[in-house]
């Protein structure tokens, strides 16, 4: 057996484990040497700009595409070999992909069918799903008929209908619009509880991953690049990659030295002390806009002066861009709460300082 | 000086619209009449009471009651509808595989094969009908109603696939691996999702092939046996003795069936609910 990540109370046998598998396409690795062990029950999600290999990798997991290398293993089966209809997962499909000649019943009885059950049971089952996804009153309708979240939620219907061990679901909510995929992000939490199916979910939606997911893993160039609680990968970045793309970070270099970083022609930003960073190195510091204090500093936060360069008032929040040195300029974010007060906000050109706590800082080495 | 340019403009166009387009209007009249016309003269003569092909002398049905009771045309009526039915049933089948294979198959050879499908589309039936005969001949088959049917096949199987295979590229990929998803194998895939989806479009070139089939003359005149012979090729043989107002009767029923056909090919993808029904031409 290889290794593979372990992961904190985990039972012994994962819904789904990747062991190294690889997935080239003319020479170009999709994916490359990844290892996963997903939680039965668990909201897993892959997450990723277009082209880091979720999509690939999930397709892997529902068998429409072979792995170069490596084994995917369902509840400890090596199911590598298997075609998809020999597998015990469903996928929902960006597309949603319905069968438009069926009804809405016979699309989601599509899968007990094909197993043989019943014909009673199936239109138990159907019934009960219809229910669960809230599309009562639209059995009979055909998907062309429906409206776009309608259609997603006869595509989740089908699937979960089937009660596979793993859901996989491949950017489902991409094509709706904001706010019906906000609604249906909710529901679609709340439907995973219910029926207490492992999710697998592909998306590149960083908010989408953290309000919904139990565990991240943030793919980059085919490999995992960070795996963890939406607040490990939010918090606790490990890599610029991961701090950049989970939303917006401050990124400035300077030299470390001695629990701090001296900003090129600008001041010195106190880090607390780096085992891993050797002095007198370049590196990276990100800090997240919403980490930096504007006012009501705390006893020994390190404060550093600087000038405000742009406000941008942006409905619950407002944004200041502030320059602490020619070229250096970071992002504050404060929360317009009923304290705060329009006339309080400070204009372009005014000198403010800001403070931050070390531990939000993550310094990254070149 | 642009001021005075532009004002005159909407005048001019006014009185554009209202001088009527006489040259247009008469080439279409021209243009209907000359399409028209002839066929009109052999629908009217099949209701003539007389033999004359010249004088309408009264109405009556017995043209069609004499053709009914002609068994040589009957004879060929049957063997038409029996070919093109054996031809439109071939054609399909093998048109939608190509179709399939053709779209699904990436790699040269596809692409080759797309275009040699196309070949017989623009052959000249001659040729076709000429090379068949060969064929036929070469190898000692004796003619009959299975060489045209084979014949026809073949000429046809190019039609379906030009119209199924457009519809066959639009078809979303996610739909069969949904179905295999959900527990079906390639095969019932393909019966129980992609064929239904690809149903109207077969249905239309099923109908268009038998209409095609049924009408042909050339390659049928080339590979038919003497007896029976399909009706379009009996009817042409009867003309050389002479023209029986028979033929007008049979003329007539002919293209009754055509319109009928036709009209059922392009109200098939309406029927299913696909707007467009015309697009079984464009094959879109």
């Amino acid at each position: 057996m290889t290794q593979t990540p372990v992961v904190p109370d985990a039972p012994a046998v994962p819904a789904v484990r990747l062991e190294h598998i690889s997935k080239e396409f003319n020479g170009s690795h999709a994916v490359r040497d990844l290892c996963l062990d997903i939680a039965p029950g668990e909201f897993f999600s892959l997450l990723g700009p277009s082209g880091c290999g979720k999509t690939t990798t999930l397709r892997m997991i529902g068998g429409f595409a072979d792995p170069t290398d490596g084994a995917v293993l369902l509840s400890g089966e090596d199911v590598t070999a298997l075609p998809p209809n020999k597998r015990n997962v469903n996928t929902v499909f960006q597309s949603y992909a319905l069968f438009d000649h069926l009804s809405v019943a016979d699309n989601i009885g599509f899968g007990l069918r094909r197993k043989g059950v019943p014909k009673a049971e199936i239109r138990e089952r159907v019934g009960a799903m219809v229910d669960l996804v809230q599309l009562g009153g639209m059995a009979e309708r055909k998907p062309r008929t429906l409206s776009g979240g309608q259609r997603q939620r006869v595509a989740l219907a089908r699937a979960l209908v089937n009660r596979p061990a793993v859901l996989l679901l491949d950017e489902p909510l991409a094509a709706l619009d904001l706010k019906l995929r906000r609604q249906m992000q909710v529901e679609l939490k709340q439907i995973q509880r219910e029926v207490g199916i492992t999710f697998v979910f592909v998306t590149h939606d960083q908010d989408e991953a953290l309000t919904m997911s139990d565990r991240v893993a943030v793919m980059n160039g085919g490999r995992v690049e960070q795996c963890g609680t939406p607040e490990d990968v939010y918090e606790r970045p490990e890599s610029r990659f991961v701090a950049a793309f989970m939303g917006t970070s401050n990124l400035v270099s300077g030299v470390y030295r001695d629990g701090a970083v001296q900003l090129d022609g600008g001041p010195s930003l106190p880090v607390g002390t780096r085992p891993g960073i050797a002095d007198g190195s370049t590196v990276d510091v990100s800090i997240r806009p919403e980490k930096i204090w504007l006012s009501d500093f705390e006893p020994g936060m390190p404060v550093v002066g600087g000038v405000i360069r742009e406000t941008v008032y942006s409905g619950p929040t407002t944004t200041y861009l502030i320059e602490l040195a020619p070229g250096v300029t970071v992002a504050a974010l404060e929360q317009n709460t009923a304290r705060a007060r329009m006339e309080d906000r400070w204009e372009g050109g005014e000198r403010v300082e800001i403070g931050y706590d070390p531990e939000h800082c993550l310094v990254l080495g070149r | 000086m642009s001021a005075t340019a532009t004002t005159p403009r909407p005048r001019r166009r006014r009185r554009g619209s209202r001088r009527r387009p006489v040259f247009a209007i008469a080439t279409t009249v021209v243009f209907f009449v000359l399409l028209y016309l002839p066929i009109a003269m052999v629908v009217l003569f099949s209701f003539n009471s007389q033999k004359s092909l010249t004088v309408f002398k009264g109405f009556s049905l017995r043209w069609y009651e004499a053709f009914f009771h002609d068994s040589v045309l009957l004879g060929s009526l049957g063997m038409s509808l029996e070919v093109s039915l054996v031809a439109m049933l071939g054609s399909v089948v093998l048109g939608v595989a190509l179709a399939l294979g053709l779209v699904r198959h990436k790699g040269r050879l596809g692409s080759y094969a797309g275009l040699i499908m196309m070949v017989p589309l623009i052959t000249p039936e001659i040729v076709t009908g000429v090379a068949s005969l060969l064929l036929f001949k070469g190898l000692g088959i004796t003619l009959n109603s299975g060489t045209v049917m084979i014949a026809e096949i073949t000429f046809s199987i190019s039609y379906v696939t030009v119209i199924l295979r457009s519809r066959v590229a639009a078809l979303n990929p996610e739909v069969e691996e949904a179905a295999m998803d959900l527990g079906a194998t390639r095969w019932q895939a393909l019966r129980l999702v992609t064929l239904p989806a690809l149903l109207p479009a077969i249905l239309a070139s099923a109908v268009l092939i038998f209409a095609l089939v049924f009408d042909d003359f050339v390659l049928a005149y080339f590979t038919t046996g003497v007896d029976p012979q399909p009706l379009a090729v009996r009817i042409y043989s009867a003309i050389r003795f002479g023209v029986e107002p028979t033929i007008n009767a049979v003329g007539t029923m002919m293209l009754a069936g055509s319109i009928t056909l036709i009209g059922l090919a392009l109200a098939i993808p309406r029927l299913f609910g696909r707007r467009g029904g015309l697009d079984l031409i464009s094959g879109e």
